[in-house]
């Protein structure tokens, strides 16, 4: 089996082919949206979730660490932006910021308590914290609003210098998402191909060697956490504005779950690009088999657990296979080479 | 103190029901080293399963449905006890076959297989009993309250409180006193030398799986009437299941007990004080106990931590 490090990382620039089709796709998208049957909102989730899906890779593709509570950290700055909107100011930038915060801040105070875990015990701990945050969040009334959640999130006009932009429009609200996650895309690339990224997946195959090398294992793990779950607070602080709401049921273990699902279907673990496969198969097959069948989840369920037994590379490496190989690729040899992953 | 009992009782029994749940989760855990996230929804198809059972939903029409439902309720009933979890084993074993391609595979992979096999039988169950939440029926000589003591308990608690150390009792019986449960102790020490000693490892894993499962089913049963049964209980079991287990140390038998009970305890007692926060307790409890016994109580070191 392939895994991310036997796709050579070249340099840091973020001008690869697929970063520029990445960037034109989203930056294009509601000009043919429409014309191939979806429509403006489906894109906005898709946006949102993308975003989510490659702050939550970082930590389970790359560092090799399987959180299974992810969710958590989304609803966490979802409820941020929401309180800030209700009960400070309406701002988006504050609103958004303080999202981040409030994920990254979750993500930090859970990450110091679990990054001495490893293997399958690191992925219970994060199930225990996710469900500690998903009952908080149901049971805390006065503040979350309980299992209702909290409604009636505006969403404040985006204001840049002389500039103001309505974001009530789905079509605006589309583009404002689009530019933060192409910002966060090329953040992120520039980070998995910097000497951090290298630290993680070097963690990600063996924690001890690494930690004989001399890297600091704790303080990179928690690191990775905490980095992951800023990311998943934006993404939350959008989903709150996308909802006009913020609700519990993004904490609950079956979401936590289904961007996992999403990540492996995609092919997190083996590309970088993974976790957008992922999540624009499984919008679009809620949206299409959704539309024919009740029971959609059944059969997506179904491809899952059959992907995970034949293809757990996901489509990534099923596309990857696929593609002709340069002849003198050192790689090959490698990957060729049966190799104990650790978990 | 005496204000207290009633919650500490009522806690013991629950602690009991966990028992139950966390034993097939643990069992499958020590021998394969799987963490079966399915555990819940095989819980809960077992506990359908035995509802339909008792109600004849599929023959009712037949002349076996209709000499069937003459039968007294007691006698459905006890049928039901043993035809849920024998149907849930073999939901079971079916899923270890699916498993076969993730072993020697990272732990990740058998995760994730259950986990969508979670969602499957889930949906399954949504199909073929609707959505809406159901009520099992109970005979009636285990329906009911009774007084003693100035304190009313209910009898049906008693029974499954009852019930539930009859089966701990006899798991514990047949995993220390029969060659079976000698080679299933084994197993989960050292799968390797199993199959070196010229015992059919694949057959092992099967019928662990199987009886795992089994007992996730007979649990449902056992729960279904307290609990009430709804498409995702599974999730709302397998949570505690697996918070059971870390607590106890994994692939310990009497540590999955004891701490089945005090998860038990601690949501009684804090249900005294704080009935809607009571649940809390036991992510409270799992994040004390992990935080100072990195292993759980009575944890050994397993495979699953490389």
């Amino acid at each position: 089996m392939i895994t991310l490090s036997d796709i050579p990382a070249r340099a840091g620039s973020p001008g690869t082919p697929a970063m520029v089709l990445f960037l034109a796709l989203i930056a294009t998208a509601p000009f043919w949206l429409e014309a191939i049957g979806l429509y403006d909102y489906l894109g906005i989730e898709i946006a949102i979730w993308i975003l989510f899906a490659l702050g939550f890779n970082l930590l389970f593709g790359y560092t090799g660490l399987h959180s299974f509570g992810h969710g958590a950290y989304l609803g966490t700055g979802a409820y941020a932006f929401g309180l800030f909107q209700h009960h400070v100011a309406l701002s988006l930038w504050g609103g958004l910021a303080v999202a981040v915060l409030a994920g990254a801040l979750a993500g930090a105070l859970v990450g110091a308590c679990i990054s001495h875990r490893r293997g399958i015990y690191y992925a219970l701990m994060t199930i225990g914290f996710g469900q500690v945050f998903w009952f908080s969040a149901i049971k805390l009334h006065g503040l979350t609003g309980g299992e209702d959640g909290l409604l009636g999130i505006p969403r404040p006009d985006l204001v840049l210098g002389p500039w103001r932009v309505d974001l009530d429009d789905n079509t605006a609200f589309f583009w404002f998402v689009a530019l933060l996650l192409g910002l966060a895309v090329v953040g992120l690339w520039r980070l998995v191909t910097a000497p951090f990224g290298r630290v993680l997946q070097a963690i990600r195959q063996n924690e001890t060697r690494a930690r004989f090398i001399g890297y600091d294992v704790w303080r990179t793990k928690w690191i990775a956490f905490t980095l992951s779950a800023a990311f998943a607070g934006l993404a939350g602080g959008l989903f709150a504005m996308a909802q006009e709401s913020a609700y519990p049921d993004v904490m609950s273990l079956h979401q936590s779950g289904l961007i996992v699902m999403m990540v492996l279907v995609g092919g997190g673990l083996v590309s970088f690009w993974g976790p957008v496969l992922g999540v624009v198969l499984y919008f679009i097959a809620r949206d299409v088999l959704g539309g024919l069948t009740e029971t959609w989840l059944l059969w997506y369920g179904l491809m899952f657990v059959v992907m995970v037994m034949l293809r757990p590379e996901g489509l990534a490496g099923m596309l990857h296979t696929l593609r002709p190989r340069r002849p003198n690729a050192p790689i090959a040899s490698l990957s060729a080479a049966p190799r104990q992953e650790p978990g | 103190m005496l204000d207290l009992l009633p919650h500490i009782i009522n806690g013991l029994t629950l602690g009991l029901l966990f028992a139950l749940i966390a034993l097939g989760f643990t069992l499958i855990v020590g021998v394969m080293e799987v963490i079966n996230l399915a555990h819940g929804s095989l819980f809960a198809l077992g506990a359908y399963l035995a509802l339909s059972t008792i109600g004849a939903d599929w023959f009712a029409d037949t002349g076996f449905g209709t000499w069937w439902l003459g039968l007294s309720l007691e006698i459905r009933y006890a049928l039901a006890l043993v035809a849920g979890p024998i149907l849930a084993g073999l939901a079971g074993m079916a899923l270890e076959v699916c498993l076969r391609p993730t072993y020697g595979k990272a732990p990740l992979y058998g995760l994730l297989l259950t986990f969508g096999a979670a969602l499957v039988i889930e949906e399954l169950i949504r199909l073929g009993w609707g959505t809406g939440e159901q009520s099992m029926p109970v005979p009636q000589m285990i329906n009911g309250a009774f007084w003693m003591a100035g304190l009313i308990f209910s009898k049906y608690k008693v029974f499954a409180a009852g019930f539930a150390i009859l089966v701990i009792l006899a798991i514990w019986l047949f995993l220390e006193k029969t060659p079976y449960g000698a080679i299933i102790k084994a197993g989960s020490h050292d799968s390797e030398m199993i199959r070196a000693l010229g015992h059919d490892l694949g057959r092992l894993r099967l019928l662990v799986f199987g009886l795992g499962a089994a007992m996730a089913g007979l649990a449902g049963v056992i729960m279904a009437p307290i609990w009430g049964l709804r498409p995702h209980v599974g999730i709302d079991v397998v949570i505690p299941a697996f918070l059971i287990i870390v607590v106890g140390g994994v692939g310990s038998f009497w540590g999955a007990v004891i701490a089945a009970l005090l998860v038990g305890l601690s949501v009684g007692i804090s249900g005294a004080y704080a009935p809607a926060w009571s649940m809390m307790s036991m992510y409270l409890l799992l994040i004390a106990v992990v935080g100072f016994r990195a292993r759980g109580l009575l944890g050994r070191k397993t495979a699953l931590e490389a």
